[in-house]
């Protein structure tokens, strides 16, 4: 009987521990390294980091946000849908939008105040890490043209499970229209 | 609104009937109503009435139609509606003028009687025809039988045809009898000062079902789906619903597992998962109560109304 490693993730996730206080609890930033870990090594998402506060108010978010950037757009809203059908244009010629992740784990509760709280403190594109990787080549983006972000705020819910499965669904934030995929 | 709406339209408030007050049941029975609430109020309810001859019947139902207890409780809150006691309106209905309902039931045995004699007419006509058309065939090769020819062709057919026929339509005739389709006639409207209290509704569930009505939507039971509202964005004859939604309490936990749930569900069907409610403590929430995010003004809103905020939960395809 060899040393028994841990595994990479594992690892992975003791190693991102987060040094000094933080408004979150430390088992959430865990939820929040692994969800991260799948977002970059499973689904090729870069430029991947974590928010533990606000963007635009004082307060802490209730938990850890993760966003980043997907090799390729995740959400496509059906009127955009729509016109680029009538365009021909293909999705991979769209640029992919930063999303929001939000990490959490099967057996959680949430609630609608918690969900309005969360949105509540985030604005609708996550910042970049680094603002040279904001600057896309400027598709033709006219407010309500194709390129453009529609649909009001929206995350990603990033559930875990026990065997580390880790799947993804978008919320938005109000009444956004189904997309007929 | 148009004058064809105005005139279609029921004479206000109209009452919704209340039956059995241990499990509430909310019915219209008149078609007028039922068609006028859902061009102009966007209101759908359920048929319910099926033929008596088909007790297997599961589609294409009739009146009466049941309301969901929202849209009773939205019709009587709009001042449009009151709940009337179906059991104490029937009884007192009977109870009628006892010659209101000698002249409904002479009416209808006069309305009986001419169907009798109509259908009675029609029968004779066609023996007739029938008889034309074997003499006119069987006369004309065989003249020797022309005189006798009325009497054993007559004998093919019954007796009775032969009697009645031999007499013209008298009183022997035996009315019909009738079954009336419709009850109005002779029971009068019950009156608002016997209206009942307001359906129970759970405040969550009445919350988003408000909202989303007053949005334009329209909503119906969302059983087949296992939620409350299947929510369509227009008539359901034209529309395919958008949304599968769902009614909580502002601090309810909902388990992540039912989220993911009905967005796989929804994301099957082509819809997608909405949960809403009313927000409890408006101090956070002031930015939201002055700029809805779906851009409908809140003007005329009454101080006891909520502001109601909604999620959509969709699968992300990853």
């Amino acid at each position: 009987m060899g040393d028994l490693q841990p595994s990479a993730l594992t690892a992975y996730i003791e190693a991102s521990r987060p040094v000094g206080v933080l408004p979150q609890d430390s088992h959430h930033h865990a939820l929040a390294a692994q969800v991260l870990h799948n977002l970059q090594y499973q689904h090729d998402w870069t430029d991947l980091r974590i928010h533990t506060d606000s963007s635009h108010s004082a307060r802490p978010l209730l938990k850890p946000l993760v966003s980043g950037l997907p090799p390729h757009r995740i959400y496509v809203h059906p009127d955009e849908q729509i016109e680029m059908l009538k365009q021909s244009v293909q999705e991979k010629d769209v640029p992919s939008e930063r999303e929001w992740v939000l990490p959490t784990h099967l057996r959680e509760t949430w609630s609608l105040r918690k969900f309005a709280e969360l949105f509540d403190g985030i604005d609708p594109v996550p910042p970049a890490e680094n603002q040279a990787s904001e600057e896309k080549p400027p598709f033709p983006t006219a407010k309500g043209g194709i390129g453009s972000r529609r649909g009001g705020k929206r995350l990603m819910l990033a559930t875990v499970g026990d065997d580390s499965t880790v799947v993804y669904y978008v919320v938005h934030d109000g009444i956004v229209k189904p997309r007929q995929n | 609104m148009t004058v064809q709406d105005s005139l279609l339209a029921p004479d206000l408030p109209f009452p919704i009937f209340q039956i059995s007050q241990t499990v509430r049941r909310y019915l219209l029975y008149d078609i007028n109503t039922v068609t006028w609430l859902r061009r102009t109020h966007n209101i759908l309810g359920v048929f319910i009435g099926s033929l008596p001859q088909s007790p297997q019947q599961n589609v294409f139902f009739g009146l009466p139609m049941e309301l969901q207890p929202e849209e009773a409780t939205l019709l009587v809150e709009k001042g449009l509606a009151f709940i009337a006691d179906d059991f104490r309106t029937h009884k007192q209905a009977v109870r009628s003028p006892p010659r209101a309902m000698a002249n409904y039931k002479a009416t209808a045995r006069k309305e009986a009687l001419a169907t009798a004699k109509a259908v009675t007419k029609q029968k004779q006509l066609k023996t007739q025809e029938v008889l034309q058309r074997l003499n006119v065939r069987q006369g004309t090769p065989d003249a020797d039988n022309t005189v006798d020819n009325d009497e054993p062709d007559e004998s093919i057919f019954d007796t009775s045809t032969q009697e009645t026929s031999s007499r013209p339509v008298s009183s022997s005739v035996i009315p019909y009898s009738s079954t009336p389709t419709t009850s109005y006639p002779p029971i009068p409207t019950p009156s608002k000062q016997s209206s009942l209290p307001l359906p129970e509704v759970s405040a969550s569930s009445y919350a988003l079902f408000k909202h989303l009505h007053a949005l334009g939507y329209f909503m119906s039971p969302g059983l087949r789906f296992g939620c409350q509202f299947s929510v369509y964005p227009g008539d359901p004859l034209r529309f395919h619903s958008h949304f599968l939604a769902m009614g909580h309490d502002w601090d309810e936990e909902i388990d992540i597992l039912d989220l993911i749930g009905g967005g796989r569900l929804g994301t099957g069907v082509k819809k997608g998962w909405l949960i809403g409610g009313a927000v409890k403590n408006s101090d956070d929430n002031e930015k939201h109560v002055a700029t809805s995010e779906d851009g409908q003004s809140e003007i005329g809103r009454k101080p006891g109304d909520f502001h109601v905020r909604t999620f959509c939960v969709e699968w992300s395809g990853m």
